[in-house]
């Protein structure tokens, strides 16, 4: 059981709030602002507004036949207008996307197809439900659905697909449910993960982004056919936008004096005036200080969210950096303090703990399950220049991580090979704190990868966390949509039962490679397992290909195009298949990877070289799901497993790594994009090990996958600088056709105790950042840990208790002596 | 003695764990060697006591016989006996000096042996892998056991051939082993852990089938041999044996003079008590407990003499 994991478990995210609603929080008294406004939303059931796609739909009704990009902004500026507008009790900063408390919005150009069935299954489904009123839901059903029947991303995509696609990709014709095998996820989200220049807002607000966009309209060649129908429906619609999020910004300073004028309250009448100053200043113009400058960045990412699904929630940047000019400029002129800061900060958390991001497609809700969400705010890391970048409010966002128990934001901590050792122990600090948070991101990987992608050193520098993994240039990349998500371990299925799989009966879903007992050797094997493997490629890159040329016939994004260097330099949208002199980084999952590489290394070392076992023995024990066969499975089992630093499996694992990545460099240029193996899951191992039935490495059935590049559960005994090594062994540092790799590794917490133990997650973070290792996130074991091992043994076999002088396999423990154990790690001391 | 001959050295081993980061500086491999001179009652590590392999048998990992008999069939001796209730016997009168065919063949690792024949150079392959973490944490590789320095020829060239690849090293000990043996380690340690668990040569016999007297002598030696080398004594307190002030006090006296010194005292447990049973062995102290309320007054009692070179355990 992980905690805290980058999946954002929906159970362990409700026992945050619950937690907070049974005791007195020991920080409650130095934050009791943001405790106050976390209390009026604890447990709620999220609450769906319906108004964002109301007022779209009614303005994409009157505008169809106009330029994309134009309606866009028209829709945008319709919303502006009309949507209602909240100011809070107690909050600091303005500016939501619909109802007070928590509440998720709708975005029917994108699966506006399920939606109907999303009303009725919504409240009562066990992935992330939530409510709407009767009223609404006649809304949606009646007024919002019917205009986008056969106009959605998602029925555009399944009518594109050819027959051969289609099969591996929806389980049925109008491609409601997912096969699991090759999975597209385009349909439920209009980007992959984005950040923006939030930079550019604060510095120049969007009233001299809509003055750039004028000059560029005046300077166009009034007999040029491309300036006149790409360019100038362009650069109006960025006007329109610009104007939008000014005057939605300025309705809401409206309402907040409004709102002032009867307080009676003296301090919150102030607090609400300047709250008022501040939205009737920002985003248009560039921030004053630093209130300012959250106001101008929370308006901004609010609207990006109107604007547009962008996967896993819109990232926050390198916050530590572009904010820290009008911190240092405020606390030097003595008119902020550490704590005000804090707290402004924290309005902004709540804010975002209280946007859900839903996903109303049921592929869409397995993948995401528990009201997943990554926001990503970036801090360390380096200047452009190459110099370390931390400074004093890199600090504060770590203390506010330990001292508010908020799980929002996602936050990510860049490390680099002379990150100072202040800024890592601030960071292992906050591991050691049990959230897990923050995840760290390499960039001795990153920088260098993305400078052969095309980058310059002082972008590729810059770059900030995206997502759950990813890196991102804000003014260089450019728009990918959601890639596909593989699922090889079907492929190893495929291979044992010739093309077929169990949960699909009879039907030929892959390459008949022929009967396996017929196999003579290893190396026939091997290829039968790289001809579904190629296939499966094969089939994701022919999805993506039609995905990218559906997204620029649907999608637009004039405001996040008006904030991109490079959409503004050429008068393109940020959804056109190819923006010149951009890097489309994009990626393609490689799901089951563990789970992948100990069945072909059990089939390598147990069949073909000690030959302990035979090919039928194998089939037989899949078929029957180990039923009668227990002493095959713990033979598959013990045979090299990845994560454990044995050569053996490694270097199949790099192999795999090795196909996957020169088939993505070869076939991208098809794309025009980069579309790169990557090895991160969401919550999707789960939904894709639903479809898989018993694999040769003792995995039962329809059993979740390994995820991401981890090890199979219980697989890796060696423990974590064994799972590193792995990690680094199986990837190809000669190539450079690679994406994200997702690692996450569990520490008890005596092995991280005291200062000795902050020590030593230094050091290992240090050699994380030695290896190149891409991503590291921590799980800090605790007694729920200790007590779910004790009942489910078989999954954590792999857990080590480590005591000075002794170590032993929890699950080799008496009970009565686990008990003991468990009753010690309570009170912290083993 | 030669790198040459050194790598081809072989000794048993019974265990080599990464990532241990309680026995010694830094991120550390430990590398166990098997066979001990002391026989202390609450020996943790009832594998490491004996010099040759032995066969353990963990009822928790077998498949048992209703799903598996691969080692019914796999031994040659009858030795392993399908009990009526279906339970596993081992007749261990009939596994002497059998190359254990049946651990081979348990596809679980119900069965396994502890101890394998393993050359120098096959073990610190191990123990290099995790090189990178050394060099950023200051770690290194800990000999421990058991006795280590029992094995005195294999553990030495496993510490000569460290120094050769610039690995750090530390032993702990008991400091039950002859003074060359401790002497001829010196050279190569970067760090020693040394038990010393009573003052009183009578109590140490009882309990541990020796007594203290070389092992004390052997401490001072060392600590004055190498006098900037840190050296880390340590005290299992066990319950009825050294959980008293007056003992640790009196070993806190014994440390005082030596300046390099420090000192850490660690809480009884139960843990190992599970191993005995694997053996077919009767754990000596399995319903012993240490009351909670001892170790913060001993703690005490060590920082009157010691002050803060003494090390917090909790």
């Amino acid at each position: 059981m992980t905690r805290f994991t980058c999946e954002c478990m929906s159970p362990q995210e409700q026992r945050l709030y619950d937690q907070m609603e049974g005791k007195e929080d020991k920080f409650r008294k130095t934050h009791s602002r943001v405790f106050k406004m976390l209390e009026r939303f604890d447990g709620q059931k999220p609450r769906i507004d319906i108004e964002r796609a109301l007022y779209f739909t009614q303005s994409m009704q009157q505008t169809e036949g106009e330029p994309l990009v134009l309606r866009w902004a028209k829709a945008l500026r319709h919303i502006a207008e009309n949507m209602t507008v909240y100011v809070q009790d107690d909050q600091l900063l303005l500016g939501r996307a619909g109802f007070d408390g928590r509440y998720g919005i709708l975005y029917p150009e994108l699966d506006g197809d399920f939606l109907d069935i999303a009303v009725r299954d919504l409240p009562t489904r066990t992935q992330s439900p939530a409510t709407i009123t009767p009223e609404d839901a006649k809304i949606v059903v009646e007024e919002i659905a019917p205009f986008w029947k056969g106009k959605t991303f998602h029925e555009k995509l399944n009518a594109a697909l050819p027959a051969d696609v289609h099969k591996l990709t929806y389980d049925d014709p109008e491609g409601l449910m997912s096969r699991f095998i090759v999975n597209e996820t385009a349909s439920f989200r209009s980007s992959i993960q984005w950040v923006h220049d939030f930079e550019k807002i604060l510095k120049r607000g969007f009233n001299d982004i809509k003055r750039e966009a004028q000059e560029k309209l005046d300077a166009l060649d009034p007999l040029s056919p491309k300036d006149n129908c790409e360019k100038k429906p362009f650069l109006e619609a960025v006007v329109i936008v610009c104007d939008a999020i000014v005057h939605w910004a300025k309705r809401h300073a409206v309402l907040a004096r409004e709102v002032a004028e009867k307080e009676t309250d003296p301090v919150r009448k102030a607090e609400l005036i300047r709250m008022a100053e501040n939205a009737e200043h920002v985003p248009g113009e560039p921030a004053r200080d630093f209130w300012e400058a959250c106001q101008s960045q929370w308006f901004t990412q609010m609207f990006s969210r109107i604007e547009q699904k962008t996967g896993t929630t819109i990232s926050n940047g390198r916050m530590d950096q572009y904010f820290y000019p009008f911190y240092a400029k405020d606390v030097e002129a003595g008119t902020l303090t550490e704590d005000q800061a804090m707290e402004l900060l924290e309005c902004m958390w709540v804010g975002m703990a209280e946007f859900i991001d839903m996903y109303i497609s049921p592929t869409g809700g397995a993948f995401n399950e528990g009201y997943a969400h990554w926001e990503a705010v970036t801090v360390g890391g380096q200047t452009p220049d190459g110099r370390d970048a931390t400074n004093d409010l890199t600090h504060l966002i770590l203390k506010s991580k330990r001292e508010f128990p908020l799980h929002y934001p996602d936050l990510a901590a860049r490390i680099h090979s002379r990150s100072p050792e202040s800024y890592l122990w601030d960071v292992a600090e906050t591991i050691k704190d049990g959230s897990g948070f923050p995840k760290l991101i390499n960039d001795e990987e990153i920088v260098p990868l993305y400078v052969s992608k095309g980058a310059t050193f002082a972008e590729a520098y810059d770059y900030a966390v995206s997502g759950c993994t990813e890196a991102r240039m804000p003014n260089r990349d450019t728009y990918t949509s959601g890639g596909a998500y593989i699922n090889f371990a079907a492929a190893v299925e495929m291979v044992l039962r010739n093309g077929r799989m169990k949960k699909y009966g009879d039907q030929v879903l892959g390459v008949e490679t022929g009967d396996p007992t017929a196999f003579s050797t290893w190396d026939e094997f091997w290829n039968a397992y790289v001809q579904q493997h190629l296939l499966f490629l094969k089939t994701a890159f022919h999805q993506q290909y039609l995905i990218n040329k559906i997204r620029a016939t649907t999608f637009a994004q004039p405001m996040g195009s008006a904030m991109h260097d490079l959409c503004m330099k050429h008068c393109i949208d940020l959804h056109q298949e190819q923006i010149p002199e951009g890097i489309n980084l994009g990626y393609f999952e490689y799901m089951g990877l563990g789970t992948v590489v100990d069945s072909l290394s059990a089939i390598k070392k147990l069949v073909f070289e000690d030959k302990k076992l035979t090919m039928q023995q194998i089939i037989d024990a899949v078929d029957a799901n180990f039923e009668g066969y227990e002493d095959v499975a713990a033979l598959l089992r013990s045979a090299p497993c990845y994560g454990n630093n044995d050569s053996y499996a490694d270097s199949i694992g790099r192999e795999i790594d090795r196909i996957s990545v020169e088939f993505g460099g070869k076939y991208s240029k098809d794309l025009g994009m980069h579309n790169d193996v990557r090895y991160v899951p969401f919550t999707s191992h789960v939904p894709f090990g639903k479809v898989v039935s018993a694999t040769p490495n003792g995995r039962k059935q329809f059993t979740p996958l390994s995820d991401g590049s981890s090890a199979s559960h219980g697989a890796d005994v060696n423990g974590p600088t064994a799972i590193l090594l792995s990690n680094y062994n199986t990837k190809n540092y000669g190539m450079r056709d690679r994406a994200a790799r997702m690692l996450n590794i569990k520490f008890t917490p005596k092995c991280i105790e005291g200062e000795q133990g902050t020590e030593k997650l230094v050091s290992f973070i240090r050699t994380m950042c030695d290896l190149k290792i891409w991503h590291v996130q921590f799980n800090v074991i605790n007694r729920d840990t200790l007590i779910a091992a004790k009942k489910d043994p078989q999954k954590y076999r792999n857990l080590i208790v480590r005591i000075a002088g002794y170590s032993a396999y929890f699950v080799d423990l008496s009970p009565d002596l686990q008990d003991d154990l468990i009753a010690r790690t309570e009170h912290g001391a083993i | 003695m030669s790198a040459l001959e050194d790598k081809k050295k072989k000794g048993l081993v019974f265990n080599i764990q990464k990532y241990s980061v309680h026995d010694g500086p830094g991120i550390r491999t430990i590398v166990f060697l098997k066979g001990c001179p002391l026989s202390c009652n609450w020996c943790s590590n009832p594998e490491s006591q004996r010099r040759e392999p032995e066969l353990a048998f963990n009822p928790g990992r077998c498949l048992t016989f209703s799903k598996c008999t691969r080692c019914l069939q796999a031994c040659l001796r009858g030795a392993i006996i399908r009990e009526a209730d279906d339970s596993l016997r081992i007749e261990r009168a009939l596994c002497e000096g059998c190359p254990k065919h049946c651990a081979e063949a348990c596809p679980s690792q119900g069965l396994i042996v502890y101890g394998e024949e393993r050359t120098v150079d096959d073990v610190l392959k191990v123990v290099e892998q995790d090189a990178a973490f050394y060099t950023r944490s200051s770690g290194g590789m800990t000999l421990s056991g058991g006795e280590p320095l029992l094995q005195a020829d294999f553990a030495l060239a496993l510490l000569r051939e460290s120094r050769r690849r610039r690995i750090k090293t530390a032993v702990e000990t008991c400091g039950m082993v002859p003074w060359k043996t401790l002497e001829a380690a010196s050279e190569y340690l970067n760090y020693v852990l040394y038990d010393i668990k009573h003052m009183d040569a009578g109590a140490h016999e009882a309990q541990t089938g020796r007594s203290n007297e070389i092992i004390l002598e052997n401490f001072r030696k060392l600590a004055e041999l190498a006098p900037d080398r840190p050296i880390l004594a340590r005290t299992p307190v066990i319950p009825g044996f050294n959980d008293s002030v007056e003992a640790i006090t009196a070993i806190a006296e014994f440390l005082r003079p030596f300046p390099n010194v420090r000192y850490e005292m660690l809480p009884y447990h139960r843990l190992g008590t599970q191993k005995y049973h694997f053996l077919d062995r009767v754990p000596p102290m399995e319903e012993v407990t240490l009351d909670k309320s001892v170790m913060p007054r001993l703690i005490d009692a060590a920082r009157n003499i010691l002050g803060d070179r003494v090390e917090i355990v909790k």
